[in-house]
């Protein structure tokens, strides 16, 4: 093996490394849901869909938005959150889940934030 | 009695307060709201209540005074269907002047008639950032005052009593616009009141209305904050003559129209409230007393 072939695989060897750890950094970040909620529409009804949301097994942070009529739900490690769960939840709260999707991690609002 | 009056003042100083903030908004003060409560979910409200009654037609020169604190426990059976329960407690002071000339108190305090009543969401309509609901309620109200109460004079008159000692049904229906801004409630409702120790307080029939207006924040940020709303309602309320032995007191029943300015300070888990009810308009019958006004504040809990 030549200098310039060792420096080559030396190069593909880093670039597959890095690779590998950006992969494990994403699939090691919490899986996160933006939920669109109708209805939402005061503080005190705000406190009823959390609950629920909470009571799913996995949810690690909630943050809501009244404005937006948004719950970004963060989930613990390894966990995962079902649209059919988070909608019989916004359900039992009196309310209509309109929209379910995953956001990239760091992407839901931090104000508001509910850790529970 | 007077021992009511510190919470309740403390209460409505407090809504002063925060209405202070900024200029001076969820849920009805005077009656039921149509949103929901959720599944498995408690909310409890207290509120404390002064009711004056004065202006007496007649040489007796009444005046009533009521001071009372009513608890309410909402259950969610389900997300649609919520069963209420409602327990007075009132301390009521009458003063008038006797045939002979003097004056004299007659009063009592204790649990009055406590209530019990299913609500049904039947209609939803949920959109972004609003709703609207409507949802019957029936209900039944027990005789669990003491509705034979006495003083140094005998008995005290019917009206006096904590209890009615009587079963009465009611029903009724409550709708809710709510949107972030503002909410609209309205209800109607009918209490068909029955006989108990031969008198028998008249059917009542009543209309209310209200009006919750966001004052602050005055724009909405991330989050959920506090919402202070200006409230306004207007109560209808008729209620028929009473009957004595089956045979109606010409001093009783009445149409009144109470509006009424007050506060709400609303968060996720709990919400402060005070409102002040001033009769607009009385017809009353005979020598009925006349309402002055009435002060309701107090608080609700989510849990």
């Amino acid at each position: 093996m030549n200098f310039r072939t060792f420096t080559q695989r030396i190069q593909r060897m880093a670039i597959a490394l890095s690779l590998v750890l950006v992969a494990t950094s994403v699939l090691a970040a919490p899986a996160t849901y933006r939920l669109h909620v109708d209805g939402l529409a005061c503080p005190f009804c705000a406190y009823g869909i959390e609950k629920k949301l909470n009571a799913i097994e996995g949810v690690e942070l909630l943050e809501t938005n009244i404005k937006e009529g948004t719950v970004i739900v963060t989930m613990k490690d390894g966990a995962a959150l079902d649209k059919a769960t988070a909608k019989k939840a916004v359900k039992e709260a009196g309310f209509t889940l309109n929209g379910f999707e995953r956001v990239a991690p760091g992407d839901g609002q931090r104000d508001g934030a509910h850790k529970q | 009695m007077r021992h009511l009056h510190i919470p309740a003042l403390a209460l409505v100083l407090l809504a002063a307060a925060i209405s202070g903030l900024r200029e001076a908004h969820a849920a009805p003060e005077t009656f039921n709201t149509a949103l929901p409560v959720g599944r498995g979910d408690f909310v409890f409200r207290e509120q404390f209540l002064y009711i004056k009654a004065s202006d007496d037609p007649s040489p007796a020169d009444r005046t009533l005074e009521v001071l009372g604190s009513i608890s309410v426990l909402g259950y969610g059976a389900t997300s649609d269907l919520a069963l209420f329960g409602v327990l007075p407690y009132l301390d009521k002071e009458l003063d008038l002047t006797t045939p002979g000339g003097q004056r004299m108190t007659r009063s009592t305090n204790g649990i009055g008639d406590a209530s019990l009543f299913a609500r049904y969401t039947v209609f939803q309509k949920d959109l972004p950032g609003r709703n609207f609901r409507i949802a019957p309620f029936l209900g039944l109200k027990l005789p669990t005052g003491d509705d034979d109460d006495r003083d140094g004079f005998g008995r005290l008159p019917q009206p006096l009593q904590l209890g009615s000692g009587s079963w009465d049904p009611f029903g009724g229906v409550v709708a809710t616009y709510q949107t972030l801004d503002y909410q609209v409630d309205a209800q109607l409702s009918y209490k068909a009141n029955t006989k108990a120790n031969g008198f028998e307080f008249g059917d009542e029939f009543q209309f209310d209305a209200s009006l919750q207006y966001r004052l602050w924040p005055r724009e909405l940020g991330a989050g959920v904050p506090g919402f202070l709303y200006g409230v306004i309602e207007t109560n209808l309320l008729h209620q028929a003559k009473n009957k004595i032995s089956g045979t109606n007191d010409p001093n009783s029943g009445s149409t009144k129209l109470f509006l009424s300015p007050g506060l709400q300070y609303v968060t996720k888990r709990w919400i402060l409230e005070a409102i002040v009810q001033l009769p607009v308009v009385q017809d009353l019958n005979g020598m009925a007393l006349k309402d002055d006004y009435s002060v309701r504040a107090g608080f609700r809990v989510n849990f």
